[in-house]
């Protein structure tokens, strides 16, 4: 059974724990049920400084789905950059608005423009998932 | 509220600043059947709540929160949008996982899925964890 939060609080079993950073509370809400509804547990953050706090935490994450644009003292490229450095194992989506970031710096393993299109999210986190499942 | 096996989940709007203590309040009251929607502070509350489509039954919100508005500010602009919105303050975890816990004996599925000490225990750990992480 996967204990994303932690070996005391029972979850349901899952594919995997994505950690959803956006600062727009309704996409943000939207996309997280969604993930939900297809059976990720999600965990939302609402900027990439939240989002360090959550990794520092410990919680087990396997994918961190990020905007770029987001206020706070760093942005979501930034983020993507200290995930890579720091957790190497984890596996990083960007959404962007910003048609710049369609090519995004490596490495990342997917990238996606806005509005995101959920059902292809999902596909692509199964996929991601399923590369790294043994 | 109501319970009942093929009614809708209950929806509590958790605002609270600290995200880990959102993510195990939220991850214990959807483990008790509610649905949850986290907002980090007022701002992201007032919009939610404007949404008219979306049904809120309870507001569970702490004192302190980041920008401008502190939670007893949001109460107020919270039960002029809704007059019969159930607002439960909340000032430490320890008070946060009781009223959870309390939500869960109410709800969907009227039980705990596990004692609120495991949860306030849990964002201590996850608190220690991340100050001795930090600069990571």
């Amino acid at each position: 059974m996967h204990t994303p939060v932690g070996q005391h609080v029972p979850v349901p079993e899952t594919w995997s724990a994505i950690l959803l950073v956006e600062d727009a509370v309704l996409i943000r809400l939207a996309t997280a049920e969604a993930l939900r509804e297809a059976g990720f547990l999600v965990l939302e953050a609402a900027n990439a400084d939240e989002a360090l706090t959550v990794l520092r935490g410990s919680t087990v994450i396997d994918v961190v789905v990020t905007d770029i644009r987001m206020p706070g003292a760093i942005d979501g490229l930034d983020l993507a950059q200290t995930v890579r450095a720091t957790w190497p194992k984890l596996k990083i989506v960007i959404v962007s608005g910003d048609p710049l970031h369609e090519r995004p710096p490596a490495p990342v393993d997917a990238s996606f423009g806005k509005p995101v299109d959920a059902a292809r999210l999902i596909s692509c986190l199964k996929q991601i998932v399923a590369r790294c499942t043994p | 509220m109501t319970s009942g096996a093929d009614a809708a989940p209950d929806t509590v709007l958790l605002v609270d600043g600290d995200v880990l203590l959102r993510i195990v309040i939220g991850s214990y009251l959807r483990d008790c059947g509610y649905r949850v929607i986290e907002a980090v502070n007022a701002e992201e509350a007032l919009r939610v709540l404007t949404q008219a489509e979306l049904r809120i039954d309870a507001m569970l919100c702490d004192v302190e929160l980041p920008g401008g508005m502190d939670g007893f500010a949001l109460a107020r602009r919270a039960r002029e949008q809704r007059p019969s919105l159930d607002v439960i303050m909340t000032g430490t975890a320890a008070r946060a996982a009781d009223e959870a816990a309390e939500l869960c004996e109410q709800g969907p599925q009227l039980k705990k899925p596990y004692e609120p000490q495991a949860v306030v225990d849990l964002i201590r750990r996850l608190r220690a964890e991340r100050d001795r992480n930090a600069g990571r």
